[in-house]
C-alpha cells in the first residue's frame, strides 16, 4: 500500500459527495456536480495509473478529462433550452 | 522516509486535499451558483497532483501527460464555470436581448 494508493482511494471517496448531489439535488446542481465528478474522476484515473505503474493508463486519464470537458458543455448548452 | 518521498507525499497530500474540499463544499451550498464556485479550484489540486507525479518520475511519459491533464484541467475549468452559470442564468430568465440603447444612459439635452 503506497501513498499513490491512499491518494487514489481519497479521489475515488471524494466523488460520493458528487454522487450525492446528482441524485438528490436539482438539475442544474446536478449537472454541476456531474463537471466536478468528471475532474476528480480524471485525476484518480492519472494518481491510479502511478500507482500501478502502468503508464499507458494515463492515457484514460486523459480520454475521460476530454470527454467530461466536452459532455458538460453539451449539457450546459441542453440546460439553456429545457427551462 | 527520504526527501524525495516526503515531497511527494505533501504535494500529492494538498492536491487530493484541496479536491476533497471542493467536493465537500460543493455538496454543502444551497444553490447551484454557489456550488459553481467549487468546480475552478480543483484545478489547483490538478497541478499539485501533476507536481508529485512528476517528482516522483522526474521528466518522463507519465510526467509529460501529468503536466497536459493538469493544463487541461487548468484551461478548461474556467471556460466551463463561465458556460455552466451563462447556462443556468438563461434558464432562469430567458435569452438576454440586448438592444442598442439597453444600459446605456442617454442624456437628454
Amino acid at each position: 500500500m503506497t501513498v499513490w494508493f491512499v491518494a487514489a482511494g481519497a479521489l475515488l471517496l471524494a466523488l460520493i459527495p458528487c454522487a450525492v448531489v446528482c441524485i438528490r439535488a436539482r438539475l442544474e446542481e446536478a449537472v454541476v456536480a456531474l463537471q466536478l465528478a468528471g475532474v476528480i474522476a480524471g485525476l484518480a484515473l492519472l494518481v491510479l495509473s502511478e500507482a500501478l505503474r502502468r503508464e499507458p493508463f494515463a492515457d484514460l486519464s486523459l480520454v475521460v478529462l476530454a470527454c467530461s470537458f466536452a459532455g458538460s458543455l453539451f449539457l450546459a448548452r441542453f440546460l439553456e433550452g429545457s427551462g | 522516509m527520504s526527501a524525495h518521498e516526503v515531497v511527494v507525499a505533501v504535494l500529492l497530500a494538498g492536491g487530493v486535499g484541496i479536491v476533497a474540499l471542493c467536493s465537500a463544499g460543493m455538496a454543502l451550498m444551497a444553490s447551484a451558483y454557489d456550488r459553481l464556485h467549487f468546480v475552478a479550484p480543483a484545478s489547483v489540486g490538478a497541478i499539485l497532483i501533476a507536481a508529485a507525479v512528476l517528482v516522483e518520475e522526474s521528466p518522463s511519459l507519465i510526467g509529460i501527460k501529468a503536466i497536459l491533464a493538469a493544463v487541461f484541467v487548468l484551461v478548461t475549468s474556467p471556460v466551463l464555470a463561465h458556460a455552466t452559470g451563462r447556462a443556468l442564468w438563461i434558464r432562469e430568465h430567458g435569452a438576454p436581448t440586448m438592444g442598442p440603447r439597453d444600459g446605456i444612459e442617454v442624456e437628454e439635452t
